[in-house]
């Protein structure tokens, strides 16, 4: 309990037991309300079709089994591609917007110039825009483009709803980096560009594998609606899309849509399970003072 | 011509100017010490020098060439921050090699010099760490390594040993005059830390709102403060300055009127226009004494007492003086609050000011017996 460890006893001297109580109920509470719908969507994957449609509803498996996540791949025929796809769209949206958004927020970040609170601010205008809103104008640019119908439909749309925020949030980490650091590298001979890469880049790695984080869980959730109006092939179909299979004409086959729910996000959960190893934090720790 | 001047020197800030015009050579293996009271363009000034500001106006010289439009790196300069601005995800070998491996230096090369900075710096065993693991004085030595292995003409320090505790910053202060010694190199030291300034130096730079107030060997400064502000500053406790009246002026110095008794301040040459002249007399705190006797005596009573063993300070009020006037006497002496006392000191200890602050010059010798 983090709450009592050694150095987090500060915070027992500052509040009474009772107040302790009531963060943790608080932090329970809210807990409670953000993952209930995953528990019982993991609960409806486990149980009978012919149980989710007993009266009265029961919350707790009768005879529960892990049935739903072998027979789902059976009644989807191909529902690993659209994994697939959804992984692909959402990792290579992700490089696009690292490698655009890094250099971007470096520059955002250490150099002032006239006008750079416009555009910042133009990029925080842009990044309130709804994708829907956009979806008409986006369409006739993506038929000019002639990238209607391919991964890029789904790619570039959502690179640029997925930078601003991204540049915002690098910025600011950036900025945190003591300048002291830049004008030593300075005083050295260093160059911008090689200062920015053996001094900035792996300082701000934490931040930037936070923005990795964030775009990929953005771009993994922005691709129903741009695959659903900029592409119809089913090949490129990506997974919020590729759930709508279970919905039959007559019934929604449920534990089978929460099986691949789950199975569907495991790679992203991976994915970001992997980076968060690297969310060091106080990795500036002895940079200053 | 040094091997570093300063010709009229400028630095604007939009309307404002933080260095006005300042003159300066400094010699070579000088060690230069920037010292003034916070805003005073000291840092400023060192930064310029460094090639980190750019410079409004005027002419940085080293070895006669102008660098104002060099970079750093070609004005043979190397700089030591007062955050230590060390790269926190490379080891202590890595943040001393930073410049020499972006001038790419062989590596060979680049191991013996990091280790000669290390040895030089009682790092040797430290080379594998990260700053984050270091204590803040061997954080500093890392930072002064990182200068050390470019061999440069010339060291800035800016306020090096202002993060550290005050026994650690004692030990560091003799560590860099050893370092001096050793490398025989040019060095200009920015501090707001007259202890350090006067323990280090060679020669002390005063600067007040962007202008050398005066430039002189520490014991100078103290003994023949040139104004007010130099008095005040150097010094601690600070000088006391006292309202005075001239009287006369004569071979023997500068008659004045003070707490209404008289004393001839021995200041040379004799003055004309000093009878009625409003003047200031400085005498510093430890060259006040216990009981009457000498040439002006002062009955006090002490609000505040501090016995520090080795000296017992006082601060008291005295009419027509702000702030309080001070006094600092050696050892444990039978000074108590509240219970009036009397001083005295010689007039020979005394420092004399114009209207405008300016010093009246004391005769030469007088400092040998303060």
């Amino acid at each position: 309990m983090a709450l009592f460890r050694k150095e987090n006893t500060a915070m027992i001297d500052r509040y009474s037991w009772w107040e302790i109580v009531a963060i943790y109920a608080g932090i329970a509470a809210f807990l409670f309300f953000m993952l209930s719908p995953f528990i019982e969507g993991f609960l409806v994957s486990l149980k009978p079709l012919a149980q989710l449609f007993s009266s009265p509803y029961t919350f707790w498996p009768e005879n529960g089994s892990f049935d739903a996540y072998f027979t789902m791949w059976d009644s989807v025929p191909g529902f690993g591609r659209y994994i697939f796809n959804s992984f692909l769209i959402s990792t290579v949206a992700t490089v696009i917007v690292l490698l655009l958004v890094v250099p971007a927020a470096y520059a955002f970040a250490r150099f002032n110039y006239q006008g750079m609170g416009l555009v910042l601010g133009g990029f925080l205008a842009i990044s309130m825009f709804s994708g829907a809103v956009l979806l008409i104008p986006l369409f006739r640019l993506m038929r000019t483009l002639g990238l209607l119908n391919t991964y890029f439909a789904m790619i570039v749309p959502g690179v640029a709803f997925l930078i601003p925020s991204a540049i915002w949030l690098l910025r600011t980490y950036m900025k945190r980096i003591p300048l002291e650091l830049n004008e030593a590298a300075y005083m050295d001979g260093a160059s911008q560009f090689y200062t920015f890469r053996r001094v900035i880049l792996p300082i701000a790695s934490p931040g930037i594998i936070v923005v990795a984080i964030t775009t990929f869980i953005g771009a993994y959730a922005q691709q129903f609606v741009f695959a659903l109006s900029f592409n119809s092939k089913t090949e490129y179909m990506p997974l919020p899309v590729g759930l709508f299979a279970y919905f039959g004409r007559q019934e929604v086959i449920w534990n089978e849509l929460m099986a691949a729910s789950f199975v569907g996000i495991t790679p992203a959960l991976i994915i970001i399970f992997f980076l968060q190893r690297y969310l060091v934090g106080g990795l500036t720790a002895g940079a200053v003072k | 011509m040094g091997q570093l001047s300063l010709k009229r020197v400028v630095k604007t800030f939009g309307s404002i100017e933080v260095v006005k015009g300042v003159d300066l050579d400094v010699q070579e293996g000088e060690f230069v010490v920037f010292v003034g009271p916070s805003g005073c363009g000291k840092s400023t000034l060192l930064r310029m020098i460094a090639g980190l500001e750019h410079t409004s106006a005027g002419d940085i010289l080293i070895n006669g060439e102008r660098v104002n439009d060099l970079p750093p790196v070609k004005r043979g300069i190397a700089m030591v921050f007062q955050s230590y601005a060390l790269y926190p995800h490379m080891s202590v070998f890595e943040n001393i090699a930073f410049p020499l491996r972006v001038e790419k230096a062989p590596e060979d090369v680049l191991k013996r010099k990091v280790q000669a900075a290390a040895d030089i710096l009682h790092l040797e065993n430290r080379l594998q760490q990260k700053p984050g693991q270091l204590s803040g004085g061997q954080r500093q030595r890392v930072a002064i390594g990182r200068a050390i292995v470019r061999e440069p003409k010339i060291f800035l320090f800016d306020e090096p040993l202002s993060n550290l505790d005050a026994a650690l910053r004692a030990d560091m202060r003799i560590e860099l005059t050893r370092l001096h010694k050793q490398l025989g190199a040019t060095m200009i030291y920015v501090t707001h830390d007259q202890i350090e300034a006067m323990t280090m130096a060679d020669r002390i730079v005063v600067l007040n709102f962007g202008n050398i107030a005066q430039v002189g060997a520490p014991l100078e400064l103290y003994h023949r403060p040139e104004n007010l502000f130099v008095a005040g500053f150097i010094g601690n406790p600070r000088m006391n300055i006292l309202p005075a009246t001239g009287v006369k002026s004569g071979p023997e110095g500068v008659t004045v009127d003070c707490l209404g008794q008289r004393l001839t301040v021995p200041v040379a040459p004799p003055r004309t226009g000093i009878e009625g002249a409003a003047l200031s007399l400085g005498i510093r705190p430890e060259h006040i004494h216990l009981g009457d006797g000498r040439d002006l005596r002062l009955n006090l009573t002490p609000t505040v007492v501090e016995q520090l063993g080795q000296h017992t300070i006082g601060y008291a009020t005295v009419e027509g003086m702000e702030p309080t006037f001070c006094f600092v006497l050696p050892g444990s002496r039978p000074v108590h609050d509240d219970r009036p006392l009397d001083v005295n000191f010689r007039a020979r200890d005394c420092h004399l000011f114009d209207a405008d602050g300016q010093a009246l010059p004391r005769r030469p010798g007088v400092e040998d017996s303060d």
